[in-house]
């Protein structure tokens, strides 16, 4: 007997019980469809992920120095090392792009009506904002744009000067010149900083495309020189970001870094960290476990579904065994019949398996829609790894019954009612 | 040459050693030639049903030779011995066996399917015999759609599609009123004047009467094995 005539045969038999038939794909079919709107939606989760980290860019070392250096009533007096720091990378402007401070200012910014006192935002059901979320305040060197992948799209970029001198300046990012100023030119306005007049000299440029969800929180920030912090407070600055121009030339850059600190920083007071900036895969790999987490437990519904094809082809075979001992009364072989009932049961898995994969396109289209506007087709590679993944699955569980099946004596069959 | 049939000394027992064993063939000796056509004949729990499955190679004896054209049947794997199924023998139930699902052409041509023989030559083979019995015209029905008559003429064409040397007929016309059995025996009759070896298996001793030969089993055994004279030849 040949497959062809096999396949045939079992189409038959899947077809004669079409009710029973759909039933039983039908766990197959959903196990099948979850599977693959999870690793498409994950795809995509990695994908917009890596985007957003690619925008701030990457070659990107941090550097750390602490000091236990207090005074009898509690006050920091270790020394503002980063005016050293700048000028050291100044010097090696061959590997290093920039340099900044990276700290937080805590102060609230208004404009006209607009405060982020009184911003107001949520979330909708699909993750994103509503209304205003109050924009990140960073302390920067001129450098900081270059540290982080900005452009000025309006007006000018810090300038060392304004940190010399101490000017109330500030640079405001895409989203947060939206948020205060819609499509008005910010250039030149005044917001109040605390109370304190901040002219605004510049706009970056947005670093996402405004339809991606990351932008509206990725570009929503404003930069302060950091010599601000005598008018707005703040700690001293005590992390930094060094950006190295390529990865070659961030390994040179932590070695003279770290050179240069252990000479710089008193080891009996304090002391330092230089590393390189490996969030983008901390959270890759973050994102790949849950990822096979959540496939994991769809998965187990594809065994639930598998158990049902084995159930069912166990009923079938019960019920067929008069039909077997029939063939094998008129020269079905062993392997005839095993062909024929597993064929069956990969049959009914495949038939799952691609209309699961039909559901499970059109899932993680709609799914990455609503949560990244980005349209994800599952990747070939996921669509024929599904397809296979339900013809062995048939295979598996239909197995056991297919050789139940077999082992039936002709004699005993063929008494069968 | 050698006989067609042979049994030296054939056993069939069930749950052998135990009080409750039972001896379903006890000691059966039995040649059976080329072109013969044999009545095994007993009531119901003689063993002839034993004896039909034995013959047929559905069923393995407890001891004792069986020999099917030279060959040792007890030495068979069970890919030889449903090969030997499927060529050298063409079986009649008495309840047709035909399958339910398939449609009368898909019945008679399954034999040929597991001969693994292509379609076209699968089609006109089937096709043939059913033409010899007479159904030509309703290969595309189900069975449940016919009479019993006509299901057991199905089951015929499906026996003789392969053209196989032996035809073994169990009760074949049990289920049929008079008339039909008739013709069911006529069917059977000219296939033994074509050269086929019949085997009928029956209870019925008007039926064994049209036989060339009777083999009547009692309790297991050969009571009686005779040849005599029949009108149809």
């Amino acid at each position: 007997m040949n497959i062809q005539q096999a396949v045939k045969m079992a189409w038959k038999s899947i077809w004669g019980k079409k009710g029973r038939s759909a039933l039983t794909i039908l766990g197959i079919f959903i196990g099948i469809a979850a599977v693959m709107t999870i690793v498409s939606v994950m795809e995509g989760m990695k994908q917009k992920t890596m985007e957003q980290f690619e925008a701030m860019g990457s070659n990107r070392i941090t550097v750390s120095i602490y000091s236990w250096m207090y005074d009898e009533d509690g006050n920091d007096i270790s020394k503002d090392y980063f005016p050293d720091l700048y000028d050291y990378c100044n010097g090696m402007k061959e590997y290093v792009m920039g340099i900044t401070p990276t700290g937080y200012c805590n102060a609230t910014v208004s404009y006209g009506t607009k405060s982020t006192a009184n911003m107001q935002y949520s979330w909708d059901e699909m993750g994103n904002p509503v209304g205003d979320i109050p924009p990140s305040l960073y302390y920067g060197s001129d450098q900081y744009a270059a540290c982080n992948n900005l452009t000025i799209a309006k007006g000018r970029d810090l300038a060392q000067l304004d940190i010399e001198k101490y000017n109330q300046v500030c640079v405001m990012g895409a989203q947060a010149a939206k948020i205060f100023f819609g499509s008005a030119n910010p250039v030149n306005q005044t917001v109040q900083v605390n109370g304190q007049n901040f002219l605004v000299v510049g706009v970056y440029a947005s670093r996402l495309s405004e339809e991606s969800a990351g932008a509206s929180t990725l570009d929503n920030f404003i930069v302060f020189p950091y010599t601000a912090r005598r008018v707005l407070g703040g700690e001293k600055p005590t992390e930094f970001l060094v950006k190295a121009r390529s990865s070659e030339d961030m390994t040179e850059a932590i070695s003279r870094l770290s050179g240069f600190l252990r000479g710089l920083v008193d080891q009996n007071t304090g002391g330092y960290n230089v590393y390189s900036e490996s969030q983008w895969q901390q959270s890759n790999e973050y994102l790949t476990m849950i990822g096979m987490v959540l496939a994991g437990i769809a998965a187990i519904s594809l065994l639930v579904g598998g158990i049902g094809i084995m159930n069912i082809m166990l009923v079938t075979v019960t019920e067929r065994t008069r039909e077997i001992g029939i063939r094998r009364a008129i020269g079905a072989q062993r392997g005839s019949i095993v062909a024929q009932f597993l064929i069956e049961a990969a049959m009914l898995c495949g038939i799952g398996g691609i209309v699961g994969i039909a559901f499970g396109t059109l899932g993680s289209m709609a799914l990455s829609t609503l949560m990244f506007q980005m349209t994800i087709y599952p990747s070939p590679a996921v669509t024929i790894g599904s397809f296979s993944l339900s013809v062995v699955l048939g295979v598996i569980f239909g197995s056991y019954p297919a050789v139940k099946a077999s082992k039936l004596q002709p004699v005993e069959a063929l008494r069968a009612e | 040459m050698a006989k067609l049939i042979t049994l030296r000394d054939v056993y069939k027992i069930y749950g052998e050693g135990l009080e409750s064993e039972v001896r379903a063939l006890d000691g059966v000796s039995l040649d059976i030639e080329r072109g013969e056509f044999v009545a095994v004949v007993g009531q119901s729990g003689s063993g002839k049903s034993t004896m039909m499955n034995v013959l047929g190679c559905l069923d393995i004896p407890t001891r004792g030779e069986y020999f099917l054209d030279g060959t040792d049947v007890q030495e068979l794997t069970d890919k030889e011995l449903s090969r030997i199924r499927n060529k050298q023998i063409g079986f009649i139930f008495q309840q047709y066996n035909l399958i339910q699902s398939l449609t009368v052409l898909e019945n008679v041509e399954l034999p040929l399917i597991y001969q693994g023989i292509n379609a076209d030559d699968r089609y006109d083979m089937a096709m043939a015999a059913l033409e010899r019995v007479g159904l030509a015209g309703r290969v595309k029905h189900k069975p449940a759609e016919m009479s019993g008559g006509q299901q057991q003429r199905v089951a015929i064409a499906r026996a003789i599609a392969t053209k196989p040397p032996i035809i073994m007929a169990d009760e074949p016309t049990g289920a049929l009123d008079s008339r039909t059995g008739q013709e069911v025996l006529k069917f059977l009759q000219q296939l033994n004047r074509e050269g086929s070896t019949v085997i009928l298996i029956t209870h019925d001793n008007g039926i064994a009467a049209t036989a060339r030969r009777v083999v009547r089993l009692q309790d297991g055994k050969i009571v009686e094995d005779h040849g005599q004279e029949v009108d149809w030849l």
